[in-house]
């Protein structure tokens, strides 16, 4: 842990001192173990809210959005803005799963499987309130460009339909990311499970991945490409959902700065709805060493910049609609300050400008209590942002005689609760069946995971058996039918270097077929294995290219061919209007490429390997390193295969066998 | 660093639990593999059947429901010639063709075959028992603003949405009447116009020497035909 005196030591990512089983052990605690009284209560109450809004939902389908408050004046109110709101939620979790991945952000590795998770349960609470609004729920799928009896197709210059297009891309991609990185740790539990069932459901899960180095090689590829696509994806989609407002002609919505005001606010109120859920869980589920107040202080850093960001944009809006001279924003502009609504935009500047400055003290940002209650304010102020963006601003248009106001109804109000009680009840069930923090991920930023951390030796020398005399490092094969053809060596490790050092040994001895599994990618086993760059990429690359060309032929071939229809005045083949679209099939098909590539070259799913006849083998998904030598290499022998894996410095041999 | 001691502790009893069953034997993958094949299978024949017995092309067409009186439009309309406006008289000029009220029917059935057994019905209608209940078969859904009198002024034949009634002794629901079956037509409209003359004609052609799409063009532009694509020609 001390690297050198000259450098200004860092505070580790990781506390306590734990290794990498204990690691594994605390993060799996809340799946493995009795669920706790807190989990129960709170699955009580917030499944009650769950319930009532499903209730909700089945009243408002049954009998229409006429029991909503909305008016012929104010066709948008509390469905919109819950729709905006849970999407915005959802984008601090792609922003720490894809756009801090590849910014190196390592402390992010604690907070991204939560977080999410978070995106997936809010953007399902934002398809639910965008589905609904519809008013005939059932025909959403008139948004599909799918060929039906009617013969007709989405406008694709519309933003409507872009929003479709994005908001759809944004839940598959952050689902198949999401389950993506869980692979590794359904691995983990599938191993660690003693139960029938678990083992089941958690090894189909894992699709039989077994931590080999050459599947790690691919992974981490597949995982690079999909963090680069998801990174332009989340930008997009409230970009795109800021185009349904800004490109429509209401004072208010028609401004250019709608889209990375809405952006920066999504990632705002993601972030703090980040720190509601942590500060209590870390507490919770005892995890206050793997999310540290260092990642705490981080978060609340982003809070603080993200915040200033919105500050600027209710900034640029006031003083875009003075300096246009047009009396219609200035009047939406004084309306909201000073008009029937000034409260909710007042709320809205006070949680969102005002309490964020607060981060500025150190205190703030190091006190858990005080960043939680911050972080409900953020969440309120934005919530009252969408609302005050979307009613504000059409209560009072361009015809006084049409001013109106909106009350919500208790339909409103229930549905909102609603909501809040689908997240909170999937985020439950989340964290009870799969493990809340990349298991396989934090375990790669513990001091002992650097192969070259000589610093720890007591472990090396504890774990290696060098001294021993050979017999003893050899145990017994699980398999008693003696007759079954060996399938290989098998040779488990202590630590990531030693795996590495015998790797290069073997690798030196001539052997081809030989293979290492670890619970984490060990860095430099790829150079040590020879592995040459990984062909995920090509996948990745043809498929996005691929589903480039397949958006805008469709949009060309049904706008301009199928289906000519002039709207808004637009050439039939409007190239421009149909970039949109054709991006987001972009990242879809690039996305199903990348993991079609990664499963692909990986050979998986396959649930039985021989080697998983290894007495000890379920430890390669948790703490244990180990090297295979297949039988079929051509310089396998009995005898010097053996001598020389015995010389490696392993903790145990074993010879598998099975086929 | 204590901990890593611990860990080493800790290994012996982790080991000894690791002297798990396969989770899965050889035969799981292959299993597996049928389910995933199989399941694959289902979602494309799901597809397909959607595709095949959801439209109307299967749900209505052939739709032929027994009526309350033997009636052959075979018979009237084919071998004895009245003309469909005889008995539909709201075709050229309202929004429905309109059923013939019972009175039609008697207009000749007084005289002609006034005792046939197969005439019952129309008899005990005629006498005060209520109209004759014909089944439906052609029938627009409420959503659809569909006016019968603009598309036979304007020369869309009977045979083009109704088939050859003259030649069906039970009424058939022939064309699918389906919204894209609709657009078919008002996006091509020159495909099936004829002079609206000639829209009761089941025998109609296209003078010699033209052709359907030519003449129709002609028709359409002597006409001013344009047919509404929008959603609100149609939706109101």
């Amino acid at each position: 842990m001390n690297r050198g005196g000259a450098e200004i030591a860092e505070p580790p990512l990781i506390g306590g001192n734990h290794d990498f089983g204990s690691l594994t052990t605390l993060i799996c605690r809340l799946v493995e173990r009795r669920a706790p009284a807190w989990w129960w209560i709170s699955l009580m109450v917030c499944g009650s809210a769950f319930l009532m809004g499903g209730l909700m939902t089945a009243y408002v389908i049954s009998t229409g959005i006429g029991v909503w408050g909305m008016n012929q004046t104010i066709g948008w109110a509390f469905d919109i803005t819950n729709f905006v709101f849970w999407v915005g939620i959802g984008h601090a979790g792609t922003l720490i799963s894809a756009i801090l991945f590849l910014f190196r952000q390592k402390w992010r590795s604690s907070l991204n499987r939560f977080a999410e998770a978070m995106t997936l349960f809010a953007v399902a609470c934002a398809g639910l309130f965008v589905t609904i609004h519809l008013g005939r729920a059932w025909m959403f799928w008139y948004l599909i460009p799918a060929p039906s009896v009617n013969k007709i197709f989405p406008n694709f210059r519309s933003p409507l339909s872009w929003d479709f297009a994005a908001v759809a891309t944004y839940a598959t991609v952050s689902t198949l990311f999401w389950y993506y990185g869980l692979i590794p740790d359904f691995a983990t539990l599938r191993d660690r499970a003693s139960r029938w069932l678990p083992q089941r459901i958690y090894g189909l899960l894992a699709l039989g991945w077994r931590g080999s180095a050459r599947h790690w090689h691919n992974y981490e590829t597949g995982y690079l490409m999909l963090a680069a696509l998801a990174t332009p994806l989340v930008v997009s989609v409230h970009t795109i959902v800021s185009f349904d407002f800004a490109t429509s002609v209401i004072p208010g919505w028609h401004t250019t700065i709608f889209p990375p005001y809405f952006v920066a606010g999504a990632i705002f109120s993601g972030l703090a709805m980040v720190v509601t859920l942590i500060v209590p869980l870390r507490v919770a589920c005892g995890l206050q060493d793997v999310v540290t107040i260092r990642h705490l202080d981080t978060l609340c850093k982003l809070i603080l910049m993200t915040g200033l960001l919105m500050g600027y944009g209710y900034t640029i809006e006031a003083a875009g609609a003075w300096y246009s001279g047009n009396p219609y924003e200035g009047y939406m502009a004084y309306n909201r300050a000073t008009g029937p609504y000034a409260w909710c935009y007042w709320t809205m500047i006070t949680c969102n400008v005002l309490s964020p400055q607060l981060f500025w003290f150190r205190w703030f940002r190091t006190t858990p209590w005080a960043m939680f209650f911050i972080s409900l304010l953020v969440n309120v102020g934005m919530w009252f942002e969408r609302f005050v963006i979307v009613v504000t601003s059409l209560h009072r248009d361009y015809l006084p005689s049409s001013w109106k106001m909106f009350y919500p109804t208790w339909v409103d109000i229930a549905l909102l609760i609603g909501g809040f009680g689908l997240f909170s009840t999937a985020f439950l069930l989340f964290l009870r069946f799969v493990p809340m923090v990349a298991v396989s991920e934090v375990k790669a930023f513990l001091p002992q995971a650097d192969p070259h951390a000589g610093s720890n030796p007591p472990a090396r020398q504890a774990e290696s058996g060098n001294g021993e005399p050979g017999e003893s490092l050899w145990i017994e094969s699980s398999d008693d039918d003696e007759e079954a053809p060996v399938h290989g060596v098998l040779a488990r490790y202590g630590t990531p270097g030693g795996l590495l050092a015998a790797a290069g040994k073997v690798r030196a001895a001539g052997y081809q077929r030989f293979d290492t599994f670890s619970p984490f990618p060990v860095h430099e086993m790829d150079r040590a294995m020879g592995l040459s760059r990984s062909k995920v990429r090509i996948f990745t690359f043809v498929a996005g290219l691929l589903g480039v060309t397949f958006g805008q032929s469709l949009q060309w071939f049904l706008s301009a061919s199928y289906y000519p229809l002039v709207t808004g005045g637009k050439p039939l083949n409007s190239a421009e209007a149909f970039v949109p679209i054709s991006f987001e099939t972009m990242v879809l098909w690039a996305t199903f490429g990348t993991i079609l590539g990664m499963l692909i070259l990986n050979r998986l799913p396959r649930f039985y390997h021989p080697l998983f006849r290894g007495r000890e083998f379920g430890r390669a998904t948790d703490d244990g390193f180990f090297l295979a030598i297949d039988a079929d290499d051509p310089a396998f022998d009995p005898e010097r295969t053996a001598a020389l894996l015995e010389q490696s410095g392993p903790v145990s041999l074993e010879v598998v066998r099975g086929d | 660093m204590v901990v890593i001691d611990e860990s080493v502790d800790a290994s012996p009893t982790r080991s000894e639990e690791a002297l798990l069953p396969l989770i899965f034997t050889q035969r799981a993958d292959a299993w597996l593999r049928r389910i995933g094949v199989g399941a694959f299978a289902s979602v494309v024949l799901g597809v397909a059947g959607l595709y095949y017995y959801a439209p109307p092309e299967y749900t209505r067409v052939g739709y032929a429901p027994t009526q309350p009186v033997a009636y052959s439009h075979e018979l009237h309309a084919g071998r004895l010639g009245l003309s469909c406006l005889y008995c539909h008289t709201g075709a050229e000029e309202s929004s429905v063709a309109k059923i013939p009220p019972t009175q039609v029917c008697m207009n000749c059935h007084q005289a002609i075959k006034s005792d046939s057994p197969l005439l019952e019905a129309v008899r005990v209608s005629w006498q005060g028992g209520g109209p004759v209940r014909w089944e439906r078969v052609h029938q627009t859904p409420d959503y659809v603003y569909f006016n019968h009198a603009v598309h036979v002024r304007r020369g869309v034949g009977c045979v083009s949405c109704h088939g050859k009634v003259n030649e069906m002794p039970i009424v058939v629901h022939e064309k699918p009447l389906s919204m894209g079956w609709c657009l078919d037509c008002h996006r091509h409209p020159e495909d099936y116009l004829r002079p609206p003359g000639e829209a009761t004609n089941f025998a109609w052609q296209p003078p010699r020497g033209q052709n359907q799409r030519d003449y129709g063009l002609t028709l359409k532009d002597q006409f001013g035909i344009r047919a509404p694509e929008t959603c609100t020609g149609c939706h109101r």
